[in-house]
């Protein structure tokens, strides 16, 4: 319980000031959307499928990095090595990136002129306006989340238990996979629930490669640049509720996992 | 047999240094230091978790300095266990087997075998998070008895156990060892010590400072370090004199002491173990070279009984038993004399 003195008053007053802030402008603009509107957006055939295009595309380039940022993060969190601290600012870097160019540096790597564009060429695939390209920007944009958490996950996990599983006679890999990421999937599950939904919500990096398939939040700004703040409502409003329910879905998984009890690591000698 | 040769290891600004031992099969090594002395970083050398910078480790005529840790066949209980927190006992128990190319039923069977031996069939089925410290304990020597190791390797068993629980640890290590089982504990508890081993190294600083069999490591310590480890708490300061054919030490508090032959150096320190001083309520009759007059100063329960503190000139402290302590019936400023006899003095020599 808060014991009321001056102090927290003011701490309280601006604590709700602020959560007045994030939760007004979201209050008002479903106060401010009918039910028809809303409607007729659910059913709209382009709003469906912008959105289901967000969801997939932001889950598979979540997954598909996944495969190489939870072992960097191992490898972070437990190994040291040159330019450790270099490697870290790196995978900050796109945190601190304005998004728009984050999106030109992407487009560049992409394009037919660009390394990665170049290889796609030769199978046949343009990644430019192709959710491939689209992934590539949600990806480069939200993978610190992933990185970042599941490393503070890895370096939770104590050494000890590592040690005592290579005392055991398990392999460096049987290691891994049957203590450590065990032990810092709760980390690893939220960092995923934060690239997923920061890759969902990414405009600024997504528009410069792809304005075509649409995803959800350059639909919006479509509707909006084109016809005004009354068409973009109903959409924001269907993508908010849509990506709440996503993110609640994810969170409750990843809770559901039995909670595991760790004691840090002993003195080391 | 387990042979370290001239083994060392930097780590920062900490070091082990030219460590040596020799332990034969079946022996209960004790190795006694104080925490930071890098006794537990000698257990992960010899367990293979980290390698020497110099030296060579041998295992069964084996030299095993470089070889995988997994190939070792040496078993390691960390002090706080580390108990897998993901896995029921069943499954931290079974872990080693399942890196082994043997049947299931061969698994529960060898689990079950040792879940007897260790007395917690019962908690196979139990996640760990809410077992008892002895609990622990158990399953984490069961883990490791599980992959019947050459060599056991204990960090501090006792250190996080409650005093009632010991005894019956204890009892499962010399079980274990009576077995023909080697066992190298690491301990700062001398009295552990003192219980279990066959022979004890004295680590500090990383380097081996003292080893032999208990008895003479304690009553014969090479230095005050090791006096303090064996709980003696009599140091004095002494200069050596011969005087009218008896030899003496005269401390810097300018009682003397005498002394039981003429081996030693000009100065030095004397030591004196607290249950070898004998304390009297009454002037005793002093045909003893040794007879001081003293005011006792504080009366401490200890383990074996009371320390008692007389200021006789000096400090002293005294071990008595309870019912000794009873007998006597002194308490805070009597009046009491302390006797010893001169042989009962450990002299090391030089200004330590």
């Amino acid at each position: 319980m808060i014991k009321y003195n001056p102090f927290n008053w003011i701490t309280l007053l601006l604590s709700s000031l602020i959560l007045l802030f994030i939760l007004a402008p979201l209050a008002g603009m479903f106060f401010e959307t009918t039910g028809t509107e809303f409607l007729e957006t659910i059913t709209d055939r382009e709003v469906q499928e912008s959105i289901w295009l967000t969801l997939w595309i932001s889950f598979a380039a979540t997954f598909i990095f996944a495969i190489g940022s939870v072992p960097l993060a191992w490898l972070l969190a437990r190994k040291n090595f040159p330019l450790k601290n270099v490697v870290q600012g790196i995978i900050d870097l796109p945190v601190v990136l304005p998004h728009t160019a984050a999106g030109i540096a992407i487009l560049g790597f992409i394009s037919r002129d660009g390394f990665l564009g170049k290889a796609a060429d030769i199978v046949g695939l343009t990644l430019i306006n192709n959710p491939a390209g689209i992934a590539l920007a949600m990806a480069f944009v939200s993978i610190p989340f992933l990185i970042n958490s599941a490393r503070d996950g890895f370096a939770a996990v104590p050494e000890r238990l590592e040690k005592a599983a290579l005392t055991l006679g398990a392999s460096r890999s049987r290691v891994f996979f049957t203590i450590s990421l065990p032990l810092a999937w709760r980390s690893i599950m939220t960092g995923f629930i934060m690239m997923f939904a920061r890759g969902m919500s990414e405009f600024g990096a997504v528009v410069i490669v792809a304005y075509h398939p649409m995803i959800a939040p350059v639909l919006i700004y479509e509707r909006f640049s084109s016809f005004g703040i009354k068409y973009a409502r109903p959409a924001s409003v269907l993508f908010i509720i849509v990506a709440l329910a996503v993110f609640i879905l994810l969170r409750l998984i990843s809770i559901r996992k039995k909670e595991i009890h760790v004691t840090p690591d002993a003195e080391t000698y | 047999m387990l042979r370290l040769i001239n083994i060392n290891k930097k780590l920062g600004s900490f070091s082990l240094t030219n460590i040596n031992i020799d332990i034969p099969d079946g022996e209960y090594y004790v190795l006694l230091g104080r925490s930071g002395s890098g006794k537990t970083q000698l257990l992960e050398l010899i367990a293979g978790l980290n390698d020497p910078d110099s030296g060579e480790i041998w295992l069964k005529n084996e030299n095993v300095t470089v070889t995988k840790i997994q190939q070792r066949n040496i078993g390691l209980v960390f002090q706080d266990y580390a108990i897998f927190p993901n896995m029921t006992v069943f499954g931290n128990i079974a872990y080693s087997l399942h890196s082994r190319k043997i049947t299931k039923d061969e698994i529960i069977g060898k689990v079950a075998r040792v879940a007897g031996e260790m007395n917690i069939s019962h908690l196979l089925n139990r996640y760990t998070h809410n077992l008892s410290r002895g609990e622990l304990q158990r399953v984490a020597l069961a883990r490791t008895l599980v992959t019947s190791p050459a060599l056991l390797l204990l960090d501090e068993p006792m250190a996080s156990i409650d005093a009632s629980l010991k005894d019956d640890v204890k009892r499962i290590l010399r079980q274990l060892n009576r077995r023909g089982l080697t066992i190298v504990h690491v301990t700062h508890d001398y009295r552990e010590a003192l219980s279990l081993s066959s022979r004890i190294g004295v680590i500090h600083n990383g380097r081996i400072i003292q080893e032999g069999p208990p008895d003479i490591v304690f009553s014969r310590p090479v230095n005050k370090f090791v006096a303090r480890y064996a709980g003696i708490k009599n140091f004095f300061r002494v200069k050596f004199f011969s005087e009218k054919g008896l030899f003496r030490a005269k401390c810097d508090g300018n009682l003397v002491f005498t002394v039981a032959d003429d081996d030693y150096p000009s100065e030095g320190l004397l030591i004196l173990r607290g249950d070898g001083i004998k304390l009297h309520n009454s002037e005793p009759e002093c045909r003893f070279d040794n007879c001081f007059k003293g005011i006792v100063r504080e009366i401490i329960p200890s383990e074996q009984g009371m320390e008692i503190m007389v200021d006789a000139g000096e400090l002293f402290y005294i071990n008595v038993t309870v019912n000794d302590f009873k007998m006597l019936q002194i308490g805070e400023s009597s009046e009491v004399w302390i006797t010893f006899p001169p042989e009962s003095g450990i002299v090391l020599p030089g200004s330590i």
